[in-house]
Order: structure tokens, then C-alpha cells, then sequence
């Protein structure tokens, strides 16, 4: 099996804007993710992290360079790539459990299996009383849960989270970051999951990543591993090592004007 | 996962049992029946019929008939309306004509339905299609459907063909906006979901973009369904041997006030029971919209 999940080469993106101006997206990202990690890419918004999660996801493809997933290049979105979107995706024609189990049905899984299986995931995120239910009658956080199952139950590798949780409440948020980290931690087959999760927020980022990527203007800035120890909490984001982590990104984000160097050496990918 | 069980708590009793116990069912079908006929439109009804009563003792018997003539008039003309027959027509009455003409609406309401939904979710998603097809769609619907009514009546003589083709083209030009605006309007997040959870091009139209636009295009249905009434009975009146557009015509030539009265009555209530029907049915067929929960409770 191989060691990296994801490798992305020399990635870049344009975009043709209504104003036929030419956008660089991207320009000429590399990196690669390790199987099991989780990663998160920080970065200001416009910065391209967005579009990198759907060039990984195949709903977009690069303008120049390769991106490949578990070897084979990206053509298109596939179910070997499972992906949490920013806004609501849960289809408000089919009841919770029917979304839960559609990934399933599309891959041709029995009814009663999959219906076991889209049990067992709406149970893991807490919302069993509400199999039944037509999405339009859940709270914007357990319509985040049912999306969180959904890609669970369809039994990805590599899970994509495109800022999934940015317009939940804080208690929520939190209460989400545990689900989505047990769901992670247990994989089924014995491996963890690959997740790549993108969002603005720092906290979020230090609290989830085994590692973290930021993303400036269309490239990869840095590259920060985060060690500390799972499950971390409110104290282990004041741990030296957190806090130094924190300085960093922020400077990145251009909330704090400290040299990245002082803080810790930062590493440079791009040019 | 017990404090998220908690942090539901509080929602879940108020705010979820009662919308689950509101949930229509098949088994409450009668119940759904009962709430649309209710107090207030049936209080409508009576007020129509108390001020067309009083408007009878203005205007003169024979431009307005009164409510309980017409009433009386339906009821001769049902089964057998014997004027016809002094004007060369074959023995019906108002139940057969209304027949023609119903079947007839339903006809081309189902083609023209599926016609037009399927040309207009095919614009949507295909750029090129849309191009060629949008303008002389636009062109269609700019035209007054009775304008092409001679040339149909030409073509396709007196007779069934000509009036259903008629409001074929306007209901299918109708579907047609509907359905291309319904599929603009879809959030492609929907599609995309689909294609990364595994859905192939084929899953994608049938489990999203048809569930993803069905309100909407039901919608369409109902405003092409309330139009080609009376779209069809004047194009019967134009061209016909049957319908109660016939009917209207044939008794508009002896200035029967009364007669054309009653065909009107039967026609008018046939619309609004259809588009009842229409309206319950849809709102089964797209129970998890918002629009469809708001118009059943």
C-alpha cells in the first residue's frame, strides 16, 4: 500500500472571470498527504483552498499539472473521494436515512444492508430519532451531522470537508469536531481515513490537524505538523508548541505582523 | 454522542413531534380533502352565488340569467340537450361535450406537459441545445396561440387533432420555462453531492435533477391546466363538431343567454374540481417541499 494518499504535482488553476479577466487560482502547488492524516489548509478567503479540495474531488480539473489519488489521476468525482460541501447538500426530497444510505444504493448495496449500514452512521453522529424525518425539519447542525454520515456510510478513504461547519453556532461546532474525529479515529477496516478539511478558522485547525497547510494567494506558504497529543482540549491549545503554531498561522493570515522566523522556522514550498 | 443527544433535547420536543404529527399521509387523504373544502371557501362560494342573485335584480333576465335558472338548465341539458339536433348536431348533451373536451384537455396536457419539461431540463444543462432551441420557443410563446388557429384547422381539419395541437403548444411552451428555470434554480451542490457519493450521469437526472425540479414543474402544470380550458373550448368554438365549446358557439348563433350560461357553469366547475385534484395530488408527489407543507396545513 502505498504511503501517500494524495499527490498533487505542480497543480495550477485559471479561471475566466465574467469580465473575461483571467484568474491564477492556483499556482503550481505540490504537496503530498500521507494515508490516515488529517490535514487541514488554512488560509485567507480567495486564497484557493476551496478550489484545491475540488481539483482533489474532480469536480474541477487542473489547468496544468497532475493530481492523483491513491495513484490514478483525477478525471472526475468519484466515490473513492467522499466530500462534505460548505452549503446544505443533503437533497431535501428523501428522508434523512434515504440520504444517509444513497451513496450505497448508487454503488449497488442491498436495501437491507445499506439500511443497516445508514443505522449504524446516523446513530454514530446521535441522529437515530430523526431517520425519518424530511431534512427541512433539522437544524442547520444536524443537517451537517446527516452530511458528515453520509460521506461516513459511503465508506470513502479520503474524506474532503470544504469549511463544512462555517455557519454553525460555536457549541455545535465543537460538539461536531468530536464527531467527526471519532468517526475518523474508528475506522471500520482497521486504517484511518484520509481527511483533508479546509477552513478560515485557526482554533478549528490546531484542534483537528495532524498537520496543516497554508494556502496564500493561489500557493502553499507553509507547511506546519501539529504533534500534540489527541484528544486535545481548550489546555492543549495552550501548550507552547499551540500557541507558537497559532503565532504562526496568524502572521499568515496577516492578523499579526511577527516574522513567521521568530516563531519558528517556517517551512517554504512554493516560491 | 449523549451530549449531542442533549443538545437536541430541547428542539426536539417542540419544535419536531408536532411538524411529524402534522405529516400527511396516504391514510389522512380524507382528511386533506376536508381541509381544502373548508369553511371559508365553501363562505366564498355562498357570497358569488347571494351577489349574482342580487345582481339579477338589476340587470335584465335576459343578459343575466339567475342562479337557480342555470342551475335548472344544467340539469335539462345533462344527459340530453335537444337543440343540437335542430342544428344538425348529433345528440349529446352537456355530460358527453364536457367529455370530449375534458379528454381532450387531459391529452394534450400530458403531452405538451412532457414535451415541454423534457426540452426545458435538456436547455438547462446543455448550453448548446438552449441556444438553438430558447428562440424559437420564445418566438412560440410571443405568438397568440388563436392566431395559429386557421392554419391548424387547414392543416388538420375540423376536428379533434387541430385543438388538441393548439394547447399542446401552449402548455408545452409553458413546461418549458418552468422546467429550464426549475433546473437553473437547483443548487448545483445537489449534483455535485451525487457525482462524489458514486451517482453516475444517468442517477443524477432521475435522483436529483427530476426530484430537484418536480415542484416546480408541478407548479407549471397547474397554471398550463387552469389556461387550456379555456384554450380548448375556443378552439372548439373555432373548428369543432363536439365540446362544450361547441355548444357555446351553436347557442351564442340563437342568443340562448341561459344555455351558454349553463355550459359555462359545467365547465367552470370541471376546471376547479381538476385543479383541486391537481393540487392534491402534487402536493403528495412533492410532500418534502416547504411550498408543499405551507398549502397543506
Amino acid at each position: 500500500m502505498q504511503k501517500d494518499v494524495i499527490v498533487a504535482t505542480e497543480i495550477s488553476r485559471e479561471f475566466h472571470r465574467a469580465d473575461r479577466q483571467l484568474v491564477q487560482a492556483l499556482a503550481r502547488v505540490s504537496f503530498a498527504v500521507e494515508r490516515g492524516q488529517f490535514v487541514c489548509i488554512v488560509g485567507p478567503s480567495g486564497c484557493g483552498k476551496s478550489t484545491l479540495l475540488q481539483l482533489i474531488a474532480g469536480l474541477l480539473l487542473p489547468s496544468g499539472g497532475t493530481m492523483a489519488v491513491n495513484g490514478a489521476p483525477v478525471t472526475g468525482p468519484g466515490s473513492d473521494r467522499g466530500m462534505v460541501f460548505q452549503k446544505d447538500s443533503v437533497f431535501p426530497w428523501l428522508r434523512v436515512i434515504r440520504n444517509v444510505e444513497y451513496g450505497l444504493k448508487c454503488r449497488g448495496v442491498d436495501k437491507a444492508e445499506r439500511q443497516r449500514i445508514a443505522s449504524l452512521y446516523l446513530e454514530r453522529v446521535g441522529l437515530s430519532h430523526v431517520a425519518w424525518a424530511w431534512p427541512r425539519e433539522l437544524s442547520g447542525g444536524m443537517l451537517k451531522r446527516v452530511a458528515v454520515a453520509t460521506v461516513f456510510a459511503n465508506g470513502a478513504d479520503v474524506l474532503l470537508l470544504d469549511e463544512p461547519f462555517g455557519a454553525v453556532d460555536y457549541v455545535t461546532k465543537r460538539l461536531l469536531h468530536d464527531v467527526l474525529l471519532t468517526l475518523w479515529s474508528e475506522a471500520e477496516s482497521g486504517a484511518r481515513r484520509t481527511v483533508v478539511f479546509v477552513t478560515h478558522d485557526v482554533d478549528e485547525a490546531l484542534i483537528l490537524a495532524d498537520r496543516i497547510l497554508v494556502m496564500n494567494g493561489g500557493r502553499l506558504v507553509d507547511d506546519l505538523a501539529v504533534e500534540a497529543p489527541r484528544p486535545r482540549t481548550t489546555d492543549s491549545l495552550l501548550k507552547a508548541e499551540m500557541v507558537r503554531h497559532k503565532h504562526v498561522l496568524l502572521t499568515h493570515l496577516g492578523l499579526e505582523t511577527r516574522a513567521p522566523a521568530a516563531a519558528g522556522p517556517a517551512l517554504r514550498v512554493a516560491p | 454522542m449523549s451530549s449531542l443527544e442533549q443538545a437536541d433535547e430541547g428542539r426536539r420536543t417542540p419544535a419536531l413531534a408536532p411538524r411529524r404529527a402534522a405529516m400527511p399521509g396516504w391514510p389522512l387523504l380524507g382528511r386533506a380533502i376536508a381541509r381544502r373544502v373548508d369553511v371559508l371557501g365553501l363562505l366564498g362560494i355562498v357570497l358569488f352565488i347571494v351577489l349574482w342573485q342580487l345582481l339579477t335584480y338589476v340587470i335584465p333576465r335576459f343578459s343575466l340569467p339567475t342562479p337557480r335558472d342555470v342551475a335548472q338548465r344544467v340539469a335539462e341539458d345533462f344527459v340530453l340537450a335537444d337543440y343540437l339536433v335542430a342544428y344538425g348536431l348529433p345528440a349529446t348533451g352537456l355530460f358527453d361535450s364536457m367529455l370530449y373536451t375534458t379528454t381532450n384537455v387531459l391529452i394534450a396536457v400530458a403531452i405538451g406537459g412532457a414535451v415541454g419539461t423534457v426540452f426545458g431540463l435538456i436547455t438547462a444543462r446543455f448550453e448548446l441545445a438552449r441556444a438553438i432551441l430558447d428562440p424559437v420557443t420564445m418566438t412560440a410563446g410571443t405568438v397568440p396561440i388563436l392566431v395559429l388557429a386557421p392554419f391548424f384547422l387547414i392543416w388538420f381539419g375540423i376536428g379533434r387533432v387541430s385543438s388538441v395541437l393548439l394547447v399542446v403548444i401552449y402548455v408545452a411552451v409553458i413546461l418549458y420555462i418552468y422546467a429550464q428555470r426549475a433546473a437553473d434554480n437547483l443548487d448545483p451542490v445537489y449534483e455535485d453531492a451525487a457525482y462524489t457519493l458514486g451517482a453516475s450521469p444517468r442517477r443524477a437526472v432521475w435522483d436529483v435533477l427530476i426530484p430537484g425540479t418536480v415542484p416546480q414543474i408541478l407548479g407549471g402544470i397547474r397554471i398550463a391546466l387552469a389556461g387550456a380550458w379555456g384554450l380548448e373550448a375556443i378552439a372548439e368554438l373555432l373548428g369543432s363538431q363536439h365540446g362544450i365549446g361547441k355548444i357555446v358557439q351553436v347557442l351564442a348563433g340563437s342568443t340562448d343567454i341561459l344555455g351558454i350560461f349553463a355550459a359555462l357553469l359545467v365547465l367552470g366547475v370541471v376546471a376547479v374540481l381538476f385543479d383541486a385534484l391537481a393540487a392534491l395530488l402534487f402536493s403528495r408527489l412533492a410532500a418534502w417541499s416547504v411550498a408543499a407543507r405551507t398549502s397543506g396545513e
